[in-house]
Parts: structure tokens; C-alpha cells; sequence
């Protein structure tokens, strides 16, 4: 599983990448991007399973992020977890709107990032069963 | 008339007011009227003189501390120190997490070897004691060093608000700036106003003109 770790701190990046590392993932198949604008040009030029994004971003936010996959037919399906330290109601619902798969407000543990992890691919595993 | 302004204004009127009220001469009222409005006029304009020259002074003051750049205490130097904290905590939550990726693989071998030595040691063995403890410290230490990994966040949480007041003192900087070359520029303008007018508004412009405007 391709997963691209986007955030403007390396900081968080890494320790994305650590808990991800700790769940299971394969720490070869995580990728980094530093804002929206990169994430989206690697998102076309690549195959990615998965994206999680941090909100507060320079150039392109993590909502942009999310608004620009979503509009665009060969990344619409793709699941997007926001991490983001923005817990204000109205960014949520903007999030959810926009059609975000789940939504980490930081601090967080580890145990709330497997929770959300493994939520978004049981909908997934139950829409590609329907479909 | 007369009789009603005297019932409203009562005591508190001044006499030449009182006067000027009584007075049956229309140009002489006109007059006294004009000579009373510019009174309180020119007390105005001094204030606003008196005002204008203080935020001239501060704001040149300010201009002056801006300029010098590494100066403890100026603006730029203010929103460096801020940089340099970012930078430090940056680097000092990325050496943690060195730490914690370093030992991450040396808790792995641990908990291995001790299943090997579980799997191979005799019930009641001292090595099979030890390999049970070494086993559960393993783990431990790995479920430890997930949250020791997650409690570095502090750095990007702090290091979002350090980049706002950054931001936030980047465009008080700039709109200072502005005011000072504003104020300068004003100042500048002094000496080519114009011709001098001869309207009633003279007196209080040339006041003005003094005070930088």
C-alpha cells in the first residue's frame, strides 16, 4: 500500500511515518510531500493508495488538497485522512463536505490513528464488495 | 425668542454668547459668531498640531530602530529569534526521533532472541526467567516508544503558533514601515503646498503645515 504523508513540519511528517512504520505499513512504500501543490504533482505522477494531510499549509492548504482530488477524475476515489491541529466546527464540516475519509485533530495517539486508518479501509473494503 | 434661548442655555452661557444673542445688528452678530467658531477652531487644530507631531516623532523614532537591524529589541531581530527557536526545536525533535528509530530495531532482535531462548530453554531455567523479562520489556519499550514518537508532535504544534506571531509581527513590520515612509514622504511635501490660500482655513493649514502635514 502507496501512502503519501503530506505536511509543511518534517517533524510531523516523520512521526506520521513512524506510527504508520508501527501499524504495519512498509516504510518504502510511504512518501513525503511538504504542501498541497507538491502533493497534487506527485499524486498525478504516481500511483497512491491513500493520502493523509495536515491542514495549515503554505501554497496549497490540506482542504485545497482535498477539494482538487476530489475534482479530478483519476484521484476522485482516492482516501484522504486529514491530521490537523484546526478543531473548529466549521473547518470540520468543511472537511466533511468536501468529502474528506476521516479527520485526526492533533495531539493524537497512535491508537486514534489505527482506529481511523482501519475505519477508512473497512468502507473501503465494504464499497469495492458492492461495487 | 429671547426669553426661550435664555431658558434653555440658562447659566452655563457665556456673556458674549448671551450678548450676541441679544444683538438686534445682523453684521455685528455674523462677526461675533465667526470670531467665536475660530476660536474653537484654532484650539482644535492645536490639538491635532500637538498630536500629529507626537506620532510624527514616534513613528521617525520607530523608523530609526528599524533601520538598525541586530539591534536586541528591534522587529527584525524579534521575528529572527523566533526563526532560530523553530529551527532549534525542529532539530531537537528530529534528533529524538533518531533515537527512537534507532532503537525501534534493537527492541525487535530483543523480544526475537528471547523467543528463541523461550522456545529452546527448559522449564524453570534461569535463562528462560530472564528471557520472559526480556520479552515483556521489549514490547514495553516498543508501545513506549509509539508515544514517545506521538509526543514530538509538541514541536509542530508550537511551531504553528511560533509561524503565526512571525507572520503576524512580518506585517506589523511592513505596516510601519509604510507609516514611516508615509509620514516621510508627508513631510517631504512641506515645502511644495503651494500657493498660500486666503480663506478662513488659512490660519489653521499654516498651523498644520508646522506640525508635518
Amino acid at each position: 500500500m502507496k501512502i503519501l504523508v503530506v505536511d509543511d513540519f518534517s517533524t510531523m511528517r516523520r512521526i506520521v511515518r513512524n506510527l504508520l512504520v508501527e501499524l504495519g505499513f512498509s516504510n518504502t512504500l510511504i512518501q513525503e510531500a511538504d504542501d498541497g501543490e507538491n502533493a497534487l504533482t506527485m499524486l498525478r505522477n504516481n500511483s497512491f493508495d491513500m493520502v493523509v494531510t495536515d491542514w495549515n499549509m503554505p501554497n496549497m492548504t490540506g482542504i485545497d488538497l482535498l477539494r482538487a482530488i476530489r475534482a479530478e477524475p483519476s484521484l476522485k476515489s482516492m482516501p484522504v485522512l486529514m491530521v490537523t491541529a484546526e478543531n473548529n466546527r466549521d473547518q470540520i464540516i468543511a472537511a466533511a463536505q468536501a468529502g474528506v475519509n476521516g479527520y485526526i485533530v492533533k495531539p493524537f495517539t497512535a491508537v486514534t490513528l489505527q482506529e481511523k486508518l482501519s475505519k477508512i479501509f473497512e468502507r473501503l473494503a465494504a464499497s469495492g464488495a458492492n461495487a | 425668542m429671547n426669553a426661550q434661548v435664555s431658558l434653555l442655555a440658562g447659566e452655563a452661557m457665556p456673556q458674549e454668547l448671551h450678548d450676541l444673542l441679544n444683538s438686534t445688528d445682523g453684521a455685528a452678530f455674523e462677526q461675533a459668531l465667526d470670531v467665536l467658531v475660530r476660536q474653537r477652531e484654532q484650539r482644535l487644530f492645536r490639538a491635532l498640531g500637538l498630536l500629529a507631531r507626537d506620532l510624527h516623532d514616534a513613528v521617525r523614532r520607530l523608523g530609526g530602530d528599524l533601520a538598525q537591524e541586530g539591534v536586541p529589541g528591534s522587529v527584525a531581530d524579534a521575528r529572527k529569534h523566533l526563526q532560530d527557536v523553530l529551527e532549534m526545536s525542529s532539530q531537537a525533535a528530529h534528533r529524538t526521533l533518531d533515537f527512537a528509530e534507532r532503537m525501534r530495531p534493537q527492541a525487535d532482535q530483543l523480544a526475537a532472541h528471547a523467543d528463541a531462548v523461550l522456545g529452546g530453554a527448559a522449564e524453570g531455567d534461569a535463562a528462560r526467567v530472564l528471557a520472559t523479562q526480556a520479552k515483556s520489556f521489549a514490547d514495553e519499550y516498543r508501545e513506549g516508544m509509539a508515544d514517545f514518537v506521538v509526543a514530538q508532535s509538541w514541536q509542530d504544534l508550537s511551531g504553528q503558533r511560533i509561524k503565526k506571531v512571525v507572520n503576524f509581527i512580518g506585517s506589523v513590520e511592513n505596516s510601519l514601515l509604510e507609516l514611516v515612509s508615509l509620514t516621510g514622504a508627508l513631510a517631504s511635501g512641506e515645502a511644495a503646498a503651494g500657493p498660500v490660500k486666503v480663506t478662513s482655513q488659512d490660519e489653521a493649514d499654516r498651523l498644520l503645515s508646522e506640525f508635518g502635514f
